[in-house]
């Protein structure tokens, strides 16, 4: 579905991301970990054409996207979910769940019945779809910033740390939201992770970043009984 | 919810039917004037709430937009003796021009560059209508033609206020419209979070040009409202002083909101002759008064409404016990 060869990106002089290749089919979970600066956020901005890889191609349903505009590529069925929870303080959560629809043409009806799904699947959002974003707490924060992400009906989700700053139990719900849009929607999903036993044990496959370079990769239930891997990132 | 809907529209119909008996309280020419550039300026200003209050990004060149707009309608209609109506479609023309050719270079910069490019185009504006030859010089063009309606001249300023309040009461319905579709979401957007708005697959770049070439829009029709009601203009009037004034009406109003809007433009344009009476004192508490009122109440003159109420409650509350 998601297939990306050889791609190298630069910060200016700075070689971030070496020589990549990750692939994602349809119906999975794949896990990209590695230490802060490995260039897991590179990788997912590379995806989105927000930076431009020097050399490399991302093909995405057959289409060579290397080189499409963010809004094209958002329309085209990928969605990016960034660190920190990037939501609209100012706006209501019903009107940030509406930004996400922004770059499909969806009429009046078939976006109700979406926010409807959406307050389905996220019952503190009903609650709360009058207040604005900034006045959420950091996991409803983190949910709302999920939901806007599926109003747009993607076919692929990524998510970059969705864990970052949340208290455990949240993180767990965060997972358990992940695992069901995956299983119940059967969305692809791309999840990038500071969290890597989380990481490993939901996802199908795993990518380990090191350097801007992929050092490991392979199917997640393996990589977790893996000694180089229990060592460097599951603390024994 | 109903009774919020019922009690705003009662709140709406009394703030017409005070606007529609202004004229008749017999204030002279000179009053009605100031009232009718409240009108004009209050178009502007909901303009320029597109841009600088919703999208976050500071605009101090509407004057000159303003100005290229009264300078369309004045040359079009002495020049080439076309009618104020017909004027008009090329003055939105022009404000769309402004939008579209400032809009792509100015507002790939940020932040201050951004406002110190709109400061130099305001510039520019007025020094080349000051000295080209065609555009009058610093006399400026004299004689620009009444509107005809119905009939009817749009000669005195009683009927030029209700001409332009009709067109301003237009503008309100769109303005609204606007701020409630899903253009007026991804404005604000912008504003509180930049880095978002990509990931929901929209062009910042083209949302930012919209939003300035709405503002621009508005601002020169009310430039070319301007030069018909005022019969003549001068390359005096638009100055960066009138565009600080704008984002001054902007904020001491209230960003964001339409009413504030329309009370910032009033305010400002009555503040002279309110504080007439400080004589050489007038610039120092002016500037004074809007310095406390940034401070003390950013949200602006809006926001009083609901701070005033919760004071009267809590009075009330303490009478009772």
């Amino acid at each position: 579905m998601l297939k990306i060869r050889n791609v190298n990106t630069y910060y200016g002089a700075i070689h971030a991301i070496h020589d990549i290749d990750v692939e994602v089919n349809e119906g999975e979970i794949v896990s990209v970990i590695g230490a802060n600066g490995a260039g897991k956020s590179t990788l997912m901005k590379t995806i989105m054409g927000i930076v431009k890889p020097k050399t490399g191609t991302v093909e995405f349903m057959g289409e060579d996207i290397t080189s499409a505009s963010t809004a094209k590529i958002v329309k085209n069925g990928i969605v990016y979910v960034p660190e920190g929870r990037y939501i609209f303080p100012d706006l209501s959560v019903a009107d940030n769940l509406m930004m996400g629809a922004y770059s499909q043409r969806f009429s009046a009806k078939e976006l109700n019945d979406l926010m409807e799904e959406m307050y389905e699947m996220f019952p503190r959002l009903r609650e709360r779809k009058k207040q604005l974003g900034g006045t959420l707490s950091g996991g409803e924060q983190q949910m709302l910033a999920i939901a806007r992400g599926m109003m747009s009906r993607p076919k692929l989700i990524m998510f970059d740390e969705p864990s970052l700053g949340l208290a455990p139990i949240i993180v767990s719900e965060v997972f358990d939201t992940i695992l069901k849009i995956k299983e119940e929607m059967q969305i692809p999903i791309v999840l990038v992770e500071q969290n890597a036993y989380k990481a490993l044990s939901i996802s199908n496959r795993c990518y380990i970043l090191e350097n801007g370079k992929v050092t490991l990769s392979g199917e997640s239930a393996k990589l977790i009984n893996d000694d180089n891997v229990r060592k460097a990132y599951l603390a024994g | 919810m109903k009774n919020l809907r019922t009690s705003k529209a009662i709140s709406i119909a009394a703030v017409l039917i005070v606007a529609l008996i202004v004229p008749q309280l017999g204030f002279n020419d000179y009053i009605m004037t100031i009232f009718v550039q409240g009108l004009l300026y209050s178009i502007i200003v909901l303009g320029l709430n597109f841009i600088t209050g919703m999208t976050g990004q500071m605009n101090l060149g509407n004057a000159a937009v303003f100005g290229l707009g009264a300078y369309t309608a004045a040359l079009s209609t002495t020049k080439l003796g076309i009618s104020p109506w017909l004027a008009m479609i090329l003055v939105a023309l022009m404000g769309w021009l402004i939008g579209l050719v400032l809009g792509y270079p100015s507002l790939r910069v940020k932040g201050v560059y951004l406002t110190l490019t709109t400061i130099a185009f305001n510039e520019i504006v007025r020094l080349c209508l000051q000295n080209m030859e065609w555009t009058g010089g610093v006399g400026g063009v004299r004689s620009i033609p009444r509107f005809h309606i119905f009939g009817f001249l749009i000669n005195t300023p009683v009927r030029n206020y209700y001409f332009i309040l009709i067109i301003l009461v237009f503008v309100i319905f769109i303005t609204y419209r606007i701020i409630h579709s899903k253009y007026g979401r991804a404005f604000i957007a912008v504003r509180d979070n930049v880095d978002a708005v990509e990931t929901c697959g929209i062009k910042l770049s083209r949302i930012k040009v919209q939003a300035f070439t709405l503002s621009t829009i508005y601002g020169a029709i009310a430039g070319g409202l301007y030069a018909s009601f005022m019969g003549y203009v001068s390359p005096t009037t638009f100055t960066m002083n009138l565009s600080m004034s704008f984002a001054v009406m902007l904020i001491i109003g209230g960003r964001c909101s339409i009413a504030g809007c329309i009370i910032g433009a009033f305010v400002i344009s009555f503040a002279p002759e309110l504080l007439r009476f400080l004589g050489t004192y007038y610039q120092f508490t002016y500037a004074l008064i809007i310095m406390l009122a940034l401070i003390f109440n950013p949200n602006g003159l809006v926001a009083l409404g609901p701070k005033i109420k919760h004071l009267f409650v809590k009075i009330f509350h303490k009478a009772e016990a």
